[in-house]
Protein backbone atom coordinates (compact mmCIF):
# COMPACT_ATOMS: atom_id res chain seq x y z
CA UNK A 1 0.00 0.00 0.00
CA UNK A 2 1.43 3.36 -1.02
CA UNK A 3 0.79 6.41 1.18
CA UNK A 4 1.30 8.68 -1.81
CA UNK A 5 -1.46 6.96 -3.73
CA UNK A 6 -3.77 7.01 -0.70
CA UNK A 7 -3.23 10.78 -0.47
CA UNK A 8 -3.82 11.25 -4.22
CA UNK A 9 -7.05 9.27 -3.96
CA UNK A 10 -8.05 11.20 -0.81
CA UNK A 11 -7.44 14.55 -2.47
CA UNK A 12 -9.21 13.72 -5.75
CA UNK A 13 -12.14 11.95 -4.03
CA UNK A 14 -12.53 15.06 -1.87
CA UNK A 15 -12.62 17.36 -4.88
CA UNK A 16 -15.03 15.03 -6.61
CA UNK A 17 -17.35 15.01 -3.58
CA UNK A 18 -17.22 18.69 -2.67
CA UNK A 19 -17.75 19.92 -6.22
CA UNK A 20 -21.29 18.60 -6.14
CA UNK A 21 -23.66 21.46 -5.43
CA UNK A 22 -26.09 19.27 -3.46
CA UNK A 23 -23.29 18.24 -1.09
CA UNK A 24 -22.35 21.84 -0.28
CA UNK A 25 -26.00 22.80 0.07
CA UNK A 26 -26.55 19.98 2.55
CA UNK A 27 -23.45 20.80 4.56
CA UNK A 28 -24.26 24.49 4.92
CA UNK A 29 -28.05 24.56 4.87
CA UNK A 30 -29.17 21.55 6.90
CA UNK A 31 -27.58 22.52 10.25
CA UNK A 32 -28.61 26.18 9.84
CA UNK A 33 -32.15 25.18 8.93
CA UNK A 34 -32.46 22.66 11.77
CA UNK A 35 -31.13 25.12 14.37
CA UNK A 36 -33.33 27.91 13.00
CA UNK A 37 -36.48 25.80 13.22
CA UNK A 38 -35.58 24.62 16.73
CA UNK A 39 -35.06 28.16 18.00
CA UNK A 40 -38.36 29.21 16.42
CA UNK A 41 -40.42 26.35 17.81
CA UNK A 42 -39.06 25.72 21.33
CA UNK A 43 -39.44 27.60 24.62
CA UNK A 44 -37.18 28.16 27.58
CA UNK A 45 -39.31 26.08 29.94
CA UNK A 46 -37.47 23.61 32.14
CA UNK A 47 -37.45 19.92 31.24
CA UNK A 48 -36.15 16.93 33.18
CA UNK A 49 -34.31 14.00 31.68
CA UNK A 50 -31.91 11.22 32.64
CA UNK A 51 -28.30 11.02 31.49
CA UNK A 52 -28.39 7.38 30.49
CA UNK A 53 -24.64 6.87 30.11
CA UNK A 54 -23.70 8.43 33.47
CA UNK A 55 -23.38 6.22 36.58
CA UNK A 56 -26.76 5.97 38.35
CA UNK A 57 -28.54 7.75 35.47
CA UNK A 58 -28.71 11.16 37.19
CA UNK A 59 -31.57 13.49 36.32
CA UNK A 60 -30.76 16.95 34.98
CA UNK A 61 -32.97 20.00 34.67
CA UNK A 62 -32.34 22.15 31.62
CA UNK A 63 -34.09 24.54 29.28
CA UNK A 64 -36.18 22.76 26.64
CA UNK A 65 -34.61 24.90 23.91
CA UNK A 66 -31.06 24.06 24.95
CA UNK A 67 -31.76 20.35 25.10
CA UNK A 68 -33.44 20.49 21.70
CA UNK A 69 -30.56 22.48 20.18
CA UNK A 70 -27.91 19.96 21.27
CA UNK A 71 -30.12 17.11 20.06
CA UNK A 72 -30.97 18.64 16.67
CA UNK A 73 -27.25 19.23 16.03
CA UNK A 74 -26.79 15.46 16.29
CA UNK A 75 -29.60 14.81 13.84
CA UNK A 76 -28.09 17.32 11.36
CA UNK A 77 -24.60 15.78 11.61
CA UNK A 78 -26.04 12.26 11.21
CA UNK A 79 -28.09 13.19 8.14
CA UNK A 80 -25.19 14.89 6.34
CA UNK A 81 -22.72 12.15 7.26
CA UNK A 82 -24.92 9.29 6.10
CA UNK A 83 -25.54 11.05 2.79
CA UNK A 84 -21.82 11.68 2.25
CA UNK A 85 -20.94 8.10 3.18
CA UNK A 86 -23.56 6.85 0.76
CA UNK A 87 -22.10 9.02 -1.98
CA UNK A 88 -18.55 7.88 -1.32
CA UNK A 89 -19.47 4.22 -1.66
CA UNK A 90 -22.15 4.35 -4.33
CA UNK A 91 -21.12 6.92 -6.92
CA UNK A 92 -18.85 6.18 -9.88
CA UNK A 93 -18.11 2.61 -8.93
CA UNK A 94 -17.19 1.77 -12.53
CA UNK A 95 -14.57 4.52 -12.70
CA UNK A 96 -13.19 3.47 -9.32
CA UNK A 97 -13.05 -0.12 -10.48
CA UNK A 98 -11.14 1.01 -13.54
CA UNK A 99 -8.64 2.68 -11.21
CA UNK A 100 -8.17 -0.65 -9.44
CA UNK A 101 -7.80 -2.38 -12.79
CA UNK A 102 -5.06 0.11 -13.70
CA UNK A 103 -3.07 -0.52 -10.54
CA UNK A 104 -4.69 1.03 -7.46
CA UNK A 105 -5.22 -1.40 -4.61
CA UNK A 106 -8.77 -1.56 -3.29
CA UNK A 107 -7.30 -1.11 0.23
CA UNK A 108 -5.78 2.20 -0.90
CA UNK A 109 -9.15 3.36 -2.22
CA UNK A 110 -10.91 2.30 1.01
CA UNK A 111 -8.28 3.94 3.22
CA UNK A 112 -8.56 7.19 1.24
CA UNK A 113 -12.35 7.19 1.49
CA UNK A 114 -12.30 6.44 5.22
CA UNK A 115 -9.77 9.23 5.80
CA UNK A 116 -11.85 11.63 3.73
CA UNK A 117 -14.95 10.78 5.71
CA UNK A 118 -13.18 11.49 9.02
CA UNK A 119 -11.80 14.84 7.72
CA UNK A 120 -15.15 16.00 6.32
CA UNK A 121 -16.98 14.96 9.48
CA UNK A 122 -14.51 16.83 11.68
CA UNK A 123 -15.15 19.96 9.59
CA UNK A 124 -18.92 19.43 9.80
CA UNK A 125 -18.66 18.84 13.57
CA UNK A 126 -16.85 22.17 13.93
CA UNK A 127 -19.47 23.90 11.76
CA UNK A 128 -22.43 22.48 13.73
CA UNK A 129 -20.79 23.27 17.10
CA UNK A 130 -20.03 26.78 15.83
CA UNK A 131 -23.70 27.25 14.96
CA UNK A 132 -24.80 25.99 18.39
CA UNK A 133 -22.59 28.24 20.51
CA UNK A 134 -24.31 31.61 19.76
CA UNK A 135 -27.54 30.11 21.19
CA UNK A 136 -26.14 28.11 24.04
CA UNK A 137 -22.68 27.64 25.52
CA UNK A 138 -22.35 23.98 26.60
CA UNK A 139 -20.51 23.02 29.79
CA UNK A 140 -17.83 21.37 27.67
CA UNK A 141 -17.92 22.55 24.02
CA UNK A 142 -15.08 20.19 23.04
CA UNK A 143 -17.14 17.25 24.30
CA UNK A 144 -20.16 18.35 22.29
CA UNK A 145 -17.89 18.68 19.25
CA UNK A 146 -16.65 15.14 19.93
CA UNK A 147 -20.27 13.93 20.05
CA UNK A 148 -21.03 15.53 16.68
CA UNK A 149 -17.87 14.21 15.04
CA UNK A 150 -18.61 10.75 16.47
CA UNK A 151 -22.16 10.86 15.07
CA UNK A 152 -20.66 11.78 11.71
CA UNK A 153 -18.13 8.97 11.90
CA UNK A 154 -20.71 6.31 12.79
CA UNK A 155 -23.39 7.50 10.38
CA UNK A 156 -20.82 8.10 7.61
CA UNK A 157 -19.71 4.49 7.99
CA UNK A 158 -23.36 3.38 7.99
CA UNK A 159 -23.91 5.38 4.78
CA UNK A 160 -20.93 3.62 3.21
CA UNK A 161 -22.35 0.23 4.18
CA UNK A 162 -25.71 1.18 2.64
CA UNK A 163 -23.97 2.57 -0.46
CA UNK A 164 -21.98 -0.62 -0.83
CA UNK A 165 -25.01 -2.87 -0.53
CA UNK A 166 -27.58 -0.91 -2.51
CA UNK A 167 -27.14 -0.24 -6.19
CA UNK A 168 -29.59 2.60 -6.73
CA UNK A 169 -29.25 6.05 -5.23
CA UNK A 170 -32.92 6.39 -4.31
CA UNK A 171 -32.94 3.14 -2.32
CA UNK A 172 -29.78 4.27 -0.56
CA UNK A 173 -31.19 7.68 0.34
CA UNK A 174 -34.37 6.09 1.66
CA UNK A 175 -32.37 3.63 3.73
CA UNK A 176 -30.18 6.27 5.39
CA UNK A 177 -32.92 8.89 5.88
CA UNK A 178 -35.22 6.35 7.53
CA UNK A 179 -32.70 5.28 10.16
CA UNK A 180 -31.43 8.81 10.80
CA UNK A 181 -35.00 10.00 11.33
CA UNK A 182 -35.95 7.23 13.70
CA UNK A 183 -32.67 7.02 15.58
CA UNK A 184 -30.89 10.39 15.64
CA UNK A 185 -34.08 12.38 15.05
CA UNK A 186 -36.35 10.70 17.58
CA UNK A 187 -35.36 7.72 19.77
CA UNK A 188 -32.12 9.21 21.09
CA UNK A 189 -33.82 12.33 22.37
CA UNK A 190 -33.25 11.94 26.14
CA UNK A 191 -36.75 13.20 26.90
CA UNK A 192 -38.23 10.33 24.90
CA UNK A 193 -35.60 7.86 26.14
CA UNK A 194 -36.46 8.49 29.80
CA UNK A 195 -39.97 7.06 29.33
CA UNK A 196 -39.22 4.50 26.61
CA UNK A 197 -39.67 0.74 26.87
CA UNK A 198 -37.09 -1.77 25.68
CA UNK A 199 -34.26 0.69 26.05
CA UNK A 200 -31.75 -1.98 25.01
CA UNK A 201 -33.04 -1.51 21.45
CA UNK A 202 -32.34 2.22 21.63
CA UNK A 203 -28.89 1.60 23.10
CA UNK A 204 -28.02 -0.65 20.15
CA UNK A 205 -28.74 2.03 17.55
CA UNK A 206 -25.89 4.04 15.92
CA UNK A 207 -26.61 7.42 17.51
CA UNK A 208 -26.79 6.21 21.12
CA UNK A 209 -23.13 6.69 22.12
CA UNK A 210 -22.64 9.99 20.26
CA UNK A 211 -25.84 11.43 21.72
CA UNK A 212 -24.69 10.46 25.22
CA UNK A 213 -21.29 12.06 24.63
CA UNK A 214 -22.94 15.28 23.45
CA UNK A 215 -25.56 15.40 26.25
CA UNK A 216 -23.09 14.57 29.05
CA UNK A 217 -20.70 17.24 27.75
CA UNK A 218 -23.40 19.85 27.29
CA UNK A 219 -25.19 19.48 30.63
CA UNK A 220 -22.92 17.75 33.16
CA UNK A 221 -19.44 17.27 34.54
CA UNK A 222 -19.50 13.51 34.06
CA UNK A 223 -16.72 11.82 32.10
CA UNK A 224 -17.49 10.89 28.48
CA UNK A 225 -14.63 8.38 28.22
CA UNK A 226 -16.74 5.20 28.17
CA UNK A 227 -19.43 6.26 25.64
CA UNK A 228 -16.75 7.92 23.50
CA UNK A 229 -14.67 4.76 23.40
CA UNK A 230 -17.70 2.55 22.71
CA UNK A 231 -18.84 4.92 19.99
CA UNK A 232 -15.45 4.83 18.29
CA UNK A 233 -15.55 1.04 18.47
CA UNK A 234 -19.09 0.98 17.01
CA UNK A 235 -18.01 3.25 14.15
CA UNK A 236 -14.81 1.27 13.53
CA UNK A 237 -16.78 -1.98 13.22
CA UNK A 238 -19.19 -0.36 10.74
CA UNK A 239 -16.28 1.11 8.78
CA UNK A 240 -14.60 -2.32 8.58
CA UNK A 241 -17.85 -3.79 7.23
CA UNK A 242 -18.02 -0.93 4.70
CA UNK A 243 -14.41 -1.62 3.62
CA UNK A 244 -15.12 -5.34 3.18
CA UNK A 245 -18.15 -4.57 0.99
CA UNK A 246 -16.16 -2.02 -1.00
CA UNK A 247 -13.33 -4.49 -1.45
CA UNK A 248 -15.78 -7.06 -2.75
CA UNK A 249 -17.29 -4.51 -5.14
CA UNK A 250 -13.92 -3.49 -6.54
CA UNK A 251 -12.53 -7.00 -6.71
CA UNK A 252 -10.70 -7.99 -9.89
CA UNK A 253 -8.79 -11.12 -10.85
CA UNK A 254 -5.69 -9.49 -12.31
CA UNK A 255 -4.29 -6.02 -12.87
CA UNK A 256 -3.37 -4.41 -16.14
CA UNK A 257 -0.04 -4.39 -14.42
CA UNK A 258 2.36 -1.70 -15.57
CA UNK A 259 5.31 -4.04 -15.18
CA UNK A 260 4.21 -7.55 -16.01
CA UNK A 261 0.93 -7.44 -17.89
CA UNK A 262 -1.96 -9.82 -17.29
CA UNK A 263 -1.36 -13.52 -17.17
CA UNK B 1 9.53 -16.10 -34.92
CA UNK B 2 7.59 -13.22 -33.37
CA UNK B 3 6.14 -14.00 -29.95
CA UNK B 4 2.46 -13.51 -29.41
CA UNK B 5 1.61 -10.34 -27.50
CA UNK B 6 -1.77 -11.78 -26.56
CA UNK B 7 -2.45 -15.48 -26.47
CA UNK B 8 -5.39 -17.52 -25.26
CA UNK B 9 -5.31 -21.28 -24.99
CA UNK B 10 -8.42 -23.39 -24.57
CA UNK B 11 -10.39 -20.77 -22.71
CA UNK B 12 -13.64 -22.04 -21.26
CA UNK B 13 -16.23 -20.12 -19.34
CA UNK B 14 -19.78 -20.94 -18.27
CA UNK B 15 -22.38 -18.96 -16.38
CA UNK B 16 -24.27 -21.64 -14.48
CA UNK B 17 -25.21 -24.27 -17.07
CA UNK B 18 -24.77 -21.93 -19.99
CA UNK B 19 -21.40 -22.31 -21.70
CA UNK B 20 -20.33 -18.97 -23.08
CA UNK B 21 -16.79 -19.75 -24.23
CA UNK B 22 -15.96 -23.21 -25.48
CA UNK B 23 -12.29 -23.92 -26.06
CA UNK B 24 -11.31 -20.53 -27.44
CA UNK B 25 -7.73 -20.36 -28.67
CA UNK B 26 -6.10 -17.49 -30.48
CA UNK B 27 -2.82 -15.62 -30.71
CA UNK B 28 -2.12 -12.04 -31.69
CA UNK B 29 1.42 -11.17 -32.63
CA UNK B 30 3.34 -8.15 -31.50
CA UNK B 31 2.72 -5.19 -33.80
CA UNK B 32 -0.60 -6.48 -35.10
CA UNK B 33 -3.96 -4.78 -35.25
CA UNK B 34 -6.54 -7.47 -34.59
CA UNK B 35 -10.25 -7.59 -33.94
CA UNK B 36 -12.55 -9.99 -32.18
CA UNK B 37 -16.03 -9.54 -33.56
CA UNK B 38 -19.31 -11.14 -32.75
CA UNK B 39 -22.99 -10.54 -32.25
CA UNK B 40 -24.64 -9.90 -28.90
CA UNK B 41 -24.35 -12.98 -26.71
CA UNK B 42 -21.48 -14.45 -28.73
CA UNK B 43 -19.11 -14.33 -25.76
CA UNK B 44 -17.24 -11.22 -26.87
CA UNK B 45 -17.74 -9.35 -23.58
CA UNK B 46 -16.68 -12.43 -21.64
CA UNK B 47 -13.43 -12.63 -23.60
CA UNK B 48 -12.90 -8.94 -22.92
CA UNK B 49 -13.55 -9.31 -19.19
CA UNK B 50 -11.13 -12.21 -19.01
CA UNK B 51 -8.56 -10.21 -20.99
CA UNK B 52 -8.75 -7.30 -18.60
CA UNK B 53 -8.81 -9.35 -15.41
CA UNK B 54 -12.40 -8.60 -14.48
CA UNK B 55 -13.36 -12.25 -14.79
CA UNK B 56 -11.55 -15.52 -14.26
CA UNK B 57 -11.96 -18.29 -16.88
CA UNK B 58 -13.13 -21.74 -15.73
CA UNK B 59 -10.11 -23.19 -17.48
CA UNK B 60 -7.49 -22.24 -20.01
CA UNK B 61 -4.57 -19.86 -20.09
CA UNK B 62 -4.46 -16.25 -21.12
CA UNK B 63 -1.27 -14.27 -21.51
CA UNK B 64 -0.82 -10.60 -22.25
CA UNK B 65 2.86 -9.80 -22.64
CA UNK B 66 3.90 -6.32 -21.57
CA UNK B 67 1.89 -3.41 -20.27
CA UNK B 68 -1.76 -3.42 -21.23
CA UNK B 69 -4.08 -0.46 -21.69
CA UNK B 70 -7.85 -0.87 -21.60
CA UNK B 71 -10.44 1.45 -23.07
CA UNK B 72 -14.01 0.45 -22.05
CA UNK B 73 -17.00 1.11 -24.27
CA UNK B 74 -18.82 3.19 -21.66
CA UNK B 75 -16.70 6.11 -20.53
CA UNK B 76 -15.56 5.26 -17.01
CA UNK B 77 -14.48 8.68 -15.78
CA UNK B 78 -14.83 10.88 -12.71
CA UNK B 79 -17.55 13.32 -13.68
CA UNK B 80 -16.81 16.15 -11.24
CA UNK B 81 -13.08 16.14 -11.94
CA UNK B 82 -11.39 17.91 -14.83
CA UNK B 83 -9.69 16.17 -17.76
CA UNK B 84 -6.31 16.88 -16.15
CA UNK B 85 -7.41 15.55 -12.75
CA UNK B 86 -8.73 12.34 -14.34
CA UNK B 87 -5.36 11.83 -16.02
CA UNK B 88 -3.60 12.59 -12.72
CA UNK B 89 -5.73 9.96 -10.98
CA UNK B 90 -4.90 7.26 -13.53
CA UNK B 91 -1.24 8.29 -13.66
CA UNK B 92 -1.14 7.51 -9.94
CA UNK B 93 -2.80 4.15 -10.62
CA UNK B 94 -0.18 3.33 -13.28
CA UNK B 95 2.56 4.50 -10.88
CA UNK B 96 3.85 7.02 -13.42
CA UNK B 97 6.37 9.57 -12.21
CA UNK B 98 6.83 11.70 -15.30
CA UNK B 99 3.59 11.73 -17.21
CA UNK B 100 3.07 15.44 -18.06
CA UNK B 101 4.76 15.06 -21.44
CA UNK B 102 2.60 12.07 -22.21
CA UNK B 103 -0.47 14.11 -21.17
CA UNK B 104 0.50 16.99 -23.48
CA UNK B 105 1.14 14.63 -26.39
CA UNK B 106 -2.16 12.79 -25.98
CA UNK B 107 -4.21 15.96 -25.61
CA UNK B 108 -2.58 17.35 -28.75
CA UNK B 109 -2.79 14.10 -30.67
CA UNK B 110 -6.47 13.63 -29.94
CA UNK B 111 -7.08 17.36 -30.26
CA UNK B 112 -8.67 18.26 -26.97
CA UNK B 113 -5.97 20.39 -25.29
CA UNK B 114 -8.46 23.23 -24.80
CA UNK B 115 -10.58 21.00 -22.54
CA UNK B 116 -7.72 20.17 -20.14
CA UNK B 117 -9.23 22.14 -17.26
CA UNK B 118 -12.91 21.43 -18.03
CA UNK B 119 -14.95 19.18 -15.77
CA UNK B 120 -15.88 15.90 -17.45
CA UNK B 121 -19.59 16.49 -16.74
CA UNK B 122 -19.45 19.48 -19.11
CA UNK B 123 -17.81 17.64 -22.01
CA UNK B 124 -19.52 16.32 -25.15
CA UNK B 125 -19.78 12.55 -25.71
CA UNK B 126 -16.95 12.60 -28.28
CA UNK B 127 -14.55 14.49 -26.01
CA UNK B 128 -15.31 12.11 -23.14
CA UNK B 129 -14.48 9.21 -25.43
CA UNK B 130 -11.18 10.89 -26.30
CA UNK B 131 -10.35 11.13 -22.58
CA UNK B 132 -11.45 7.51 -22.14
CA UNK B 133 -8.96 6.52 -24.84
CA UNK B 134 -6.24 8.86 -23.53
CA UNK B 135 -6.40 7.13 -20.13
CA UNK B 136 -5.79 3.78 -21.81
CA UNK B 137 -2.76 5.22 -23.64
CA UNK B 138 -1.30 7.30 -20.79
CA UNK B 139 1.27 4.72 -19.68
CA UNK B 140 2.39 3.90 -23.22
CA UNK B 141 1.02 0.34 -23.19
CA UNK B 142 2.46 -2.49 -25.27
CA UNK B 143 -1.00 -3.93 -25.83
CA UNK B 144 -4.05 -1.74 -26.26
CA UNK B 145 -7.42 -3.40 -25.68
CA UNK B 146 -10.38 -1.43 -26.99
CA UNK B 147 -14.05 -2.16 -26.46
CA UNK B 148 -16.17 -0.59 -29.23
CA UNK B 149 -13.74 2.33 -29.26
CA UNK B 150 -15.27 4.53 -31.91
CA UNK B 151 -18.96 4.39 -31.03
CA UNK B 152 -19.02 8.06 -29.94
CA UNK B 153 -16.38 9.41 -32.35
CA UNK B 154 -17.17 11.86 -35.09
CA UNK B 155 -15.75 11.14 -38.55
CA UNK B 156 -12.59 13.21 -38.05
CA UNK B 157 -11.82 11.58 -34.72
CA UNK B 158 -12.51 8.18 -36.25
CA UNK B 159 -9.88 8.83 -38.95
CA UNK B 160 -7.49 10.21 -36.34
CA UNK B 161 -8.00 7.05 -34.30
CA UNK B 162 -6.85 4.92 -37.24
CA UNK B 163 -3.80 7.14 -37.73
CA UNK B 164 -3.00 6.59 -34.07
CA UNK B 165 -3.53 2.83 -34.38
CA UNK B 166 -1.21 2.75 -37.42
CA UNK B 167 1.45 4.66 -35.46
CA UNK B 168 1.14 2.24 -32.55
CA UNK B 169 1.53 -0.67 -34.96
CA UNK B 170 4.63 0.92 -36.49
CA UNK B 171 6.20 1.26 -33.07
CA UNK B 172 5.61 -2.44 -32.39
CA UNK B 173 2.52 -2.09 -30.22
CA UNK B 174 -0.42 -4.44 -30.45
CA UNK B 175 -3.97 -3.22 -30.82
CA UNK B 176 -6.91 -5.49 -30.09
CA UNK B 177 -10.41 -4.31 -30.85
CA UNK B 178 -13.48 -6.05 -29.54
CA UNK B 179 -16.54 -5.00 -31.46
CA UNK B 180 -19.92 -5.97 -32.90
CA UNK B 181 -18.39 -5.60 -36.32
CA UNK B 182 -15.49 -3.80 -37.96
CA UNK B 183 -16.10 -1.04 -40.47
CA UNK B 184 -12.85 -1.42 -42.28
CA UNK B 185 -11.30 -4.85 -42.45
CA UNK B 186 -8.41 -3.53 -44.56
CA UNK B 187 -7.01 -1.85 -41.45
CA UNK B 188 -6.80 -5.20 -39.64
CA UNK B 189 -4.08 -7.81 -39.70
CA UNK B 190 -6.46 -10.42 -38.39
CA UNK B 191 -10.14 -10.68 -37.52
CA UNK B 192 -11.53 -13.40 -35.26
CA UNK B 193 -15.23 -14.04 -35.27
CA UNK B 194 -16.87 -15.43 -32.17
CA UNK B 195 -20.00 -17.48 -32.75
CA UNK B 196 -21.74 -19.44 -30.06
CA UNK B 197 -18.70 -19.31 -27.83
CA UNK B 198 -16.19 -20.60 -30.38
CA UNK B 199 -13.91 -18.86 -32.81
CA UNK B 200 -14.71 -19.18 -36.50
Amino acid sequence: MSLRRVLTCWSLSGRDLLRRRIVLLLIFLIPALFFGLTVLTTRNTVVLFKLAAAPGEPVVMVSERREALVFIGLAAAALIASFLGLNLAQRQVDATRRLVLCGFRSAEVSAAKGLLLICVMTAIGLWVTGLLIPWFKPAHPAGVLAGYVLTGFIYGAYGMVAGGLLKHELEGILCVVLLVNIDAGWLQNPIFYAEAQNRAVIRALPAYFPSQVAMLSAFSEHSVGVPLFRGILYGAVLLCIAFLILHQKLKIHGHLDPETGVS
Amino acid sequence: MIANAVSAEHLKKSYGRKRVLDDVTFGIRRGEIAAIVGENGSGKSTVLKILTGLLRPDSGILRVRGRAGYCPQECQLFESLTVHENLLYFAAAYRLEDWRKSERNLLARLRFESFRDEQVSKLSGGTRQKLNLAIALLHDPDVLILDEPYSAFDWETYLRFWDLAADLKRSGKTVLLVSHFVYDRSQMDSVYELKGGTLQ
